[in-house]
């Protein structure tokens, strides 16, 4: 599904990165950086006017010819990304968000060892595994 | 003293948690005071099972939260007696506080203040950065 | 019990999230406070201990159980009332010694452990002694000299949870140490 699931801490580092070709990393960590001004645009942005769902899930940040970019903001002002291949039209709006919730959901649990310290990268077994199963379940698509 | 301080720490590293599972379903918050009205009502509900009965800001940044029956305070709330261990007790409440706050990107600094058991004065001072 | 009946369950519970995130956050500080993780086992051990006589009274106040006969008896009542009054699980009791003096306790789903991932350099941390200390204090308290350990544990990569009980023996009615 995704090709890219990264979590950004509130202050803007990368606490977790995940690729599927390894190679194109480095072309992923510019794209989930770039898109954090869209983040900070839209949560700022929506915040002022009136009929406001005030949503965790952001939608669309940008589309490129490649990848479509998704973005989730937690109230901790955690930022969540998703890449996935714009050729792959399976994924619905619904899906998006499904992945974004198991992925919230798998970060607070991960929040809650008592031996993770926050703010520090993110190296949690349980955690890796879900989003290997996002991103492994992409070649039966 | 050294109690206060790790309990103090303690509260920290579990109101961290503790907001993050609370605030998991829930939408963004508005400003600064919609976070405080969730601290007051939602979160302080789950942990000490009441709302808070009182809160007060100069709108400058302190906010005060009253609790008339603080739940922790309720057992040793008889006669004065056990009133110089009330700041031990108030200790991992504050932290408490003071994480939760500091995950919701609101840096403060976290007192308490007690003169009739079980009731107790929360003050918070947010730290602008 | 009069008083029994008055007491709300409810407004006792301590949310779970948060007994369970407080006790994470506990043993972090020890691993901060002590040399390695035998000192952390044993002062988890302890504060167990001086939780489990005080705890005693007030289990036998609320679930008003009588004097045990045997052993059997006593890890029913572990198990099926105090496991499940102050834990919400009832472990299931096996491996009996052919003495009938040593059995364990499978402990599923152990509240203190949820989102718990041990890190490998803890290996021979026991992230739940304080449970062996507050049995131990308990049954102490009781006339019983018990020694509690932790046979296996899922976050050390066992496939169970088992903690062993093993009877030493009965205690006159002296006053147990360190009571005030």
């Amino acid at each position: 599904m995704a090709v890219c699931v990264s979590v950004i801490a509130k202050e803007n580092y990368p606490l977790y990165i995940k690729t599927i070709p390894t190679e194109n990393e480095l072309k992923f960590h510019y794209t989930v950086h770039t898109c954090l001004d869209v983040v900070e645009e839209k949560v700022s942005s929506v915040s002022k006017s009136v009929n406001d769902l005030r949503e965790l899930y952001l939608g669309l940040l940008y589309p490129t010819e490649d990848y479509k970019v998704y973005g989730y903001v937690t109230n901790t002002k955690v930022k969540f990304v998703i890449v996935v291949e714009t050729s792959n039209t399976l994924l619905r709006d619904n899906e998006i968000r499904s992945m974004f919730r198991k992925l919230h959901n798998a970060y607070t649990d991960m929040l809650c060892n008592p031996f993770y310290t926050p703010g520090e990268t993110i190296k949690s077994r349980s955690f890796d595994k879900l989003v290997l199963q996002m991103m492994v379940s992409e070649v039966q698509s | 003293d050294k109690c206060v301080t790790r309990l103090e720490q303690l509260g920290y590293r579990v109101g961290q948690s503790l907001v993050e599972r609370f605030t998991k379903d829930s939408p963004r918050f508005k400003d600064e005071l919609d976070i405080m009205k969730f601290v007051c009502k939602d979160f302080w509900t789950t942990v000490y099972k009441k709302q808070v009965d009182n809160l007060r800001t100069n709108h400058q940044g302190v906010y005060v939260l009253q609790d008339n029956r603080f739940r922790l305070l309720i057992q040793i709330a008889a006669g004065k007696q056990y009133m110089e261990y009330a700041p031990k007790y108030l200790a991992f409440p504050c932290g408490l506080i003071r994480g939760a706050l500091s995950n919701l990107g609101m840096n403060c600094i976290v007192t308490a203040e007690v003169t009739q058991m079980p009731a107790c004065k929360f003050q918070i001072i947010i730290q602008k950065s | 019990m009069s008083r029994q009946s008055n007491r709300t369950t409810d407004s006792r519970k301590v949310s779970q999230e948060l007994f369970t995130l407080t006790y994470g956050a506990l043993v972090s500080q020890l691993i901060k406070d002590y040399e390695g993780d035998d000192d952390v086992n044993k002062q988890l051990d302890k504060m167990g201990y001086n939780i489990g006589v005080r705890m005693v009274e007030d289990f036998l106040a609320r679930s008003s159980v009588g004097r045990c006969h045997d052993f059997r008896e006593t890890a029913d009542v572990i198990a099926k009332q105090a496991f499940k009054m102050y834990l919400g699980i009832t472990p299931s009791i096996t491996n009996w010694s052919p003495a009938g003096d040593e059995f364990s306790l499978i402990v599923e789903n152990n509240p203190l452990t949820d989102f718990v991932e041990l890190p490998e350099k803890h290996g021979n941390l026991c992230y739940s002694n304080v449970l062996c200390g507050v049995l131990r204090g308990a049954l102490e308290m009781v006339q019983m000299e018990v020694k509690v350990w932790f046979a296996q544990d899922t976050l050390r990569g066992d496939n169970i949870t088992e903690i062993r009980l093993k009877f030493i023996k009965r205690l006159e009615d002296a006053l147990p140490a360190g009571e005030e």
